[in-house]
């Protein structure tokens, strides 16, 4: 009886989904509410129980399009949802009518074609799960349809591929074999030759039609598409797993970065060379249809990248790969590469280069290796000369230059291993490559920037902003790959460098005098040509750029040290160099190297570095000569850039690192050398220069002090810098705020601080110590202490010279804190912390200047950063109290602050955010920590007793967690920054002291409970597995407690009801099922009961028998492994394996309404 | 630097109370004179023309008395006018007839302000009627033959 009723319901709901698609028809007819209720008929049409019968009617009567759509998501979603329930058999009948029904209507409209195709996949797909279809016996069906089919019925046998592949991609075996059944189908096409005239036609049609687009279309019309496309499918099914969309350009874009490693099975198949053969032809015959082309490319690229079982030994993979190069070197012969080209092949040669090992390549007949590699070498210039191309005409789309990223970086993986290949191999090619990627960055004549093909050179004077990356991070991949090429042709390229770069210096000094000479004459600027200096400057930067690259890496972290060909290069020439005169090249950047007698002699590592030192000397000169305006601060970067870049590698150089050391290098930069005190008193001067007359250039006058933290940051260079005069004038006049360094932006000022600072841990004999920190760190804090203390300082504070002098002095102690180091850390932390109580008197005097509260919190944030983790027990308690001290007064200040201006900017929330951070670092403590109070204190901590602890880290944390907690409104966790900054500090509070949330206040505890839950349910997956992992620990916390009224129990009950309904009932993120999952099981074991009585509420609450049981069993099957629930790993590891089975099989029907 | 002699109680005018400042130096937030007025500095950023090019700042400003938005660009090496500002805290003692009774730290009075006519000017009203204790703060810069002042409140010290 209640069947009946429902079906009626049912019935009543198809008139009026259909009358309703009937109006859609002429759509100015329907309102906008028809509409809406329209689609809400529909909605709850497609969550109805059972609907198969309804469907299954309505696709056999009805001729409305959309209304056959809808009845195909209703069968889809209903079969997922239900599938537990239905019998096998009633599915295996509901699946062959879809099948037969697409079959029978070749005239469907693709969209419902697709969908009930969908449809039929996702049975497939959902029965293999539990094996409960058998796929061989579909595919057995398809293959047969597949033979009894007439090929003028296009679009039966796309509906017929289409299904195919759905089932095939959930099913290797039947991957296979729809391979093996489609070489069939194809030679059976290739029999009938009286189709290609008819195919051909029917192709341009489509093609027309398609519109470029590629589309399944095309494959039933043109023959070897058909077989292409197929095996470009079952290659992304093959590398992609089970990645079932309809729309296969996503998965095609999914699946790029996957190598294809298919197993033993698939030797036969895809080891015969036919199979590449006939990929190769494909290739060739689609390759000018862009789309289509840049398909097969990827095809081959897979191939290229073929590893694994499949070969059953070494020279299978040999004599695979040695047919994969023939292949592609004579595809590239043969044709001239049109731009779409250019980085699918890249991507083959990328593949063939990174998958297969040495061994193998260097197996290869050498003819072929070395024609490969001819052939990449010319590839590769071409690539690099079209890429040039591209930025002249500012392309949107670089195709060039991502393939010549692609080729240089294989070219970067080929040399790194070097030895493995026979001596020299790469010399030849890596000068090719190395010449053309200088001839493409030199204006003319020497080279081709700039040129557009006609050879007309263009120059525009574009706006660039500052948000602009400079070349040398924009470049660095390419850069690294030029400079490791450079490396191996050292003989080459390290002298062409130095000339290259020695010529522009020199024209460049010309052009600079001539310059200055017409502005005597004019002394109007703007009558200056600047085309000449321009092109220079930008010659310069790019040799500068190479150079760099080419003499030494930048490595994180570590030392870094001079490259083994350089090393070996000079070594090798050291017998033919006059060092003398090599020194007097180095020490004389004024002067023309040329000019110098027995110039030809000289080590060429060290004339390189000494032809950056000539341009550094003409750019120094010219500001002397007042001529800073036609400079380019660009090129001063890239000097600055180089010498740091240099001096971290080579100055000072220490023998023990290296097997072999040249006698130049240790000659001229050696410890104790004279070349080196010369050199670090230079760059010294450079530095000081620049600061004086680029303050107004950031960028540069950060990199400019960069230079001189490097030079102060080792010991043994700090060493030398503290014994040059110029520094302690450095220092002193940094000290006194006089001009003009007082104009430097806060970041160089405030990293100025920093590298003076570590300049005072350099080697100097007490007085001089004592002195020097009397210049640099007194007068910082006597200019403080008179300010403050100032009878008046209430008044005058916000005048502005005063805030501009609190302002200079906060940026210092941030910079101060920068400097710390293991072995100052004492000293600082001393000083530091006489500050800090002070910082905090001026937060009350500057409460309503924000961004000064923000850098006053900021010092905190950064003594704590730096600092903490190397402070012992007392030194720690006294940092707490004073955050704790901070963090009292900011929060009596903002009591009344308001917080609701609509219009806020994040920015406006900065001191809630630097709070939020200061609070994290604290408690980095408790994983990070390098505290070994006896040495670092040694002298000063006399060891308190732990008992008269009285702040911990957790009760600053909590205190400021209180304060932030009520700040945080739902609003402000809208601002990314702030709620990922937020989520994170209760994640690691909840997971450090899970022992102090049962003790925080009721209203604290209360908040940081609505935030967990907040977090979980409403916020970003990311946010909501942060929340998830809180709630192990609590649920940990409470079991070990037991006591059972706590609030925290309360809450985990509530959490436990939370979670439970997140997996069970809703639909939910399928990265989360393990976090929530781990979550659920603490809470489980901590509130059996509870759980127990959420299950039972649940399967109460359900009607019909048939799911009552199923969901029993499921629910049975979930805890059978962990029962009694014990927090126990294995338990918990068996619990979440079973929970995945659960999700999968219940998870969609209890979202039946 | 500024003119630590600028005495506004008087009211005076007339004294050009700029000093320059070189463009890069200048700060978000801090004071600059663009147009021809005095404003507070809201967004700063760099450009250059060219690759070679030397760095130009591009300022936007609201002026400080009149709210109203001004935008500039210069060499980042040019010196630009820095309105001096000045700030002193009041208790409020009294109003009478619309003019404020303001009582500075030294005991000074003044008498020679009246109550705004906006938001701030009605909050103070309604804070003095409630009986709220609090402070007035004065904002005053002269630029050319101008004298404004704005007034904040602030939390008693």
């Amino acid at each position: 009886k209640q069947k009946k009723k429902q079906n009626s319901i049912h019935l009543c709901s198809v008139l009026k989904l259909t009358l309703f698609c009937v109006l859609q028809a002429p759509p100015s007819m329907v309102s906008t509410e028809q509409r809406q209720h329209a689609e809400h008929v529909f909605l709850s049409f497609r969550k109805s129980k059972s609907p198969f019968a309804i469907c299954k009617h309505i696709l056999e009567t009805s001729k409305v399009d959309y209304v056959l759509f809808q009845a195909a998501t209703a069968i889809m979603e209903a079969v997922v949802r239900e599938w537990i329930l239905l019998e096998k058999t009633s599915i295996e009948s509901l699946r062959a009518f879809l099948l037969t029904y697409v079959l029978q209507r070749p005239n469907l409209q693709k969209y419902v074609r697709e969908q009930i195709l969908l449809a039929v996949a996702v049975i497939v797909k959902r029965g293999s799960l539990d094996k409960s279809i058998n796929c061989k016996s579909i595919l057995l069906e398809v293959g047969q349809l597949i033979s009894s089919l007439s090929p003028t019925v296009p679009p039966v046998l796309y509906a017929l591929l289409t299904y195919s592949l759905y089932c095939s991609l959930t099913h290797e075996d039947g991957l296979r074999q729809i391979f093996m059944m489609t070489m069939e189908v194809l030679q059976e096409f290739s029999r009938r030759e009286n189709l290609n005239a008819q195919m051909s036609s029917v192709f341009q049609r489509y093609l027309a039609l398609a519109n470029h687009v590629l589309s399944w279309n095309f494959l039933v019309v043109l023959l070897p598409l058909l077989l292409f496309l197929l095996l470009f499918m079952l290659l992304l099914a093959l590398t992609g797993g089970d990645s079932l969309g309809r729309h296969y350009i996503a998965m095609f874009e999914a699946t790029q970065n996957v190598t294809l490693k298919p197993t033993e099975s698939w030797r036969e198949a895809l080891l015969d060379t036919r199979v590449m053969d006939l990929f190769f032809t494909v290739h060739r015959k689609i390759r000018e249809d862009s789309d289509m082309a840049q398909d097969s490319l990827q095809c081959l690229a897979q191939l290229a990248s073929m590893h694994g079982p499949v070969f059953p030994d070494e020279n299978a993979q040999i004599s695979y790969l040695a047919h994969l190069m023939e292949g592609l070197l004579s595809m590239i012969n043969g044709i001239e590469i049109e731009d779409s080209e250019a980085v699918g092949i890249s991507n083959i040669i990328s593949n063939l280069i990174t998958m297969f090992p040495r061994s193998i390549l260097t197996a290869l007949p050498s003819d072929l290796f070395t024609s490969f590699i001819n052939c990449l070498t010319l590839l590769t210039c071409s690539f690099g000369r079209s890429a040039a191309l591209e930025e002249v005409l500012d392309k949107d789309d670089m195709v060039y230059m991502e393939a010549y990223d692609k080729l240089l970086e294989s070219w970067l993986t080929l040399v790194q291993d070097e030895e493995h290949f026979p001596r020299g191999c790469f010399v030849q090619p890596a000068i090719q490559v190395f010449n053309s990627y200088i001839q493409c960055h030199l204006a003319a004549p020497d080279g081709t920037r700039n040129l557009s093909v006609n050879g007309i050179s263009s120059h525009d004077e574009e706006e660039i902003n500052e948000l602009q990356e400079d070349d040398r991070e924009l470049f660095s991949d390419q850069l690294s790959s030029i400079g490791m090429l450079g490396r191996v042709a050292a003989d080459h390229c390290i002298p062409l460098l130095t000339s290259l770069l020695e010529d522009r210096v020199t024209r460049l000094h010309g052009q600079l005098q001539r310059t200055q000479q017409h502005l005597m004459a004019s002394s109007d600027l703007g009558s200056v040509d600047r085309k000449v200096l321009d092109d220079l400057y930008e010659d310069i930067h790019w040799l500068i750029l190479v150079s760099g690259y080419l003499l030494a890496d930048d490595p994180q972290g570590e030392t870094p040290l001079i490259p083994s060909e350089v090393m070996e290069f000079s070594i090798k020439h050291s017998t033919e160099v006059d060092i003398n005169t090599t020194l007097q090249i180095l020490g004389s950047p004024g002067e023309k190297a040329s000019s110098i007698p027995g110039c030809n002699r000289t080590d060429s590592v060290i004339r390189l570095l000494s032809a950056v030192l000539r341009t550094s000397e003409v750019e120094s000169r010219a500001t002397r000569a007042n001529l800073t305006e036609l400079l380019s601060p660009q090129m001063g970067k890239d000097i600055v850039w180089f010498l740091r870049r240099w001096a971290k590698t080579y100055l000072l150089v220490d023998e023990k690192l290296y097997g072999q050391i040249s006698i130049p290098l240790s000659t001229a930069f050696g410890a104790d050398t004279e070349g080196a005190q010369w050199i670090v008193g230079y760059l010294l001067e450079k530095v000081i220069n620049n600061l004086t007359v680029w303050s107004s250039e950031a960028e540069l006058a950060y990199d400019t002090v960069e230079l001189l933290v490097t030079l102060v940051e080792k010991r043994e260079r700090a060493n030398i810098v503290v014994q040059c005069e110029s520094w302690w004038n450095l220092a002193k006049q940094f000290a006194s705020r006089s001009p003009p360094l007082h104009l430097l932006s806060s970041s160089v000022q405030r990293t100025l601080m920093k590298a003076l600072v570590l300049g005072g841990f350099a080697q100097m004999d007490s007085d001089a110590k004592q002195q020097y920190w009397a210049e640099v760190l007194h007068p910082l804090q006597q200019r403080f202490l008179n300010l403050i203390n100032q009878e008046n300082f209430a008044q005058i504070s916000q005048e502005e010279a005063v805030k501009q002098e609190i302002v200079a002095t906060l940026e210092a102690l941030c910079g101060i804190a920068e400097a710390t180091q293991i072995d100052n850390v004492a000293s600082l932390f001393s000083f530091l912390m006489d500050f800090l109580s002070s910082c905090i008197g001026l937060m009350e005097v500057y409460s309503n200047t924000p961004e000064t509260i923000n850098l006053i919190i900021e010092v905190f944030v950064e003594v704590a950063h730096k600092q903490i983790c190397y402070l012992g027990e007392t030194k720690s308690m006294k940092l707490y109290e004073a955050c704790l001290t901070l963090l009292q007064v900011y929060s009596k200040n903002n009591q009344s602050r308001k917080r609701s201006d609509a219009t806020a900017e994040e920015d406006q929330y900065q001191d809630l955010l630097l709070i939020m951070e200061l609070l994290t670092n604290l408690l980095s403590k408790e994983f990070i920590d390098f505290s070994d109070t006896d040495d670092v204190f040694r002298n000063q901590d006399q060891g308190t007793p732990a008992s008269n602890r009285t702040v911990s880290a957790a009760d600053v944390v909590l205190y400021g967690v209180n304060i932030v907690l009520p700040l945080m409104s739902q609003d402000l966790l809208k601002f990314p920054s702030l709620c990922n900054q937020y989520y994170k500090l209760i994640t690691f509070i909840c997971e450090i002291f899970p022992e102090k949330i049962p003790q925080l206040p009721e209203d604290l505890f209360k908040s940081l409970m609505f935030s967990l839950e907040l977090g979980m349910t409403s916020m970003s997956s990311e946010i909501s597995q942060l929340c998830l992992e809180a709630l192990s620990p609590l649920a940990e916390q409470c079991a070990k407690n037991q006591e059972k009224d706590s609030p925290l129990f309360i809450a985990t009950r509530h959490f436990l009801k939370l979670v439970f309904d997140m997996l069970v009932l809703q639909k939910h993120n399928t990265e989360m099922t393990v976090a929530a999952g781990e979550a659920l099981y603490t809470l489980v074991c901590l509130h059996q009961a509870e759980y127990s009585e959420l299950v039972e509420t649940l399967l109460s609450s359900q009607r019909d028998a048939i799911i009552y049981q199923r969901l029993a069993d499921a629910f049975n099957k979930l805890t059978a492994s962990s029962t009694p629930p014990t927090m126990d790993r294995k338990q918990k590891v068996a619990f979440l394996k079973s929970l995945e089975e659960f999700v999968a099989n219940v998870g969609g029907l209890l979202c039946v309404k | 630097m500024a003119d630590p002699d600028l005495d506004f109680q008087t009211g005076e005018s007339g004294a050009s109370a700029t000093y320059p400042m070189q463009c890069s130096a200048l700060r978000k937030n801090g004071y600059v004179v663009l147009k021809g007025r005095p404003c507070k500095i809201v967004e700063m950023s760099t450009s250059k023309t060219g690759k070679h090019g030397h760095a130009k700042v591009n300022l936007v400003g609201i002026d400080i008395f009149t709210n109203k938005k001004y935008e500039d660009m210069c060499p980042s090496t040019h010196n630009m006018d820095v309105p001096s500002i000045k700030r002193i805290d009041y208790q409020l003692v009294n109003i009478n007839e619309n003019y404020m009774s303001l009582m500075s730290d030294n005991g000074d009075i003044r008498e020679d302000l009246r109550v705004p006519d906006n938001e701030v000017g009605k909050e103070i009203e309604s804070k003095f009627e409630a009986g709220e204790e609090f402070m007035v703060s004065l904002v005053s810069g002269s630029y050319l033959n101008e004298f404004s002042y704005i007034l904040y409140l602030s939390a008693p010290t």
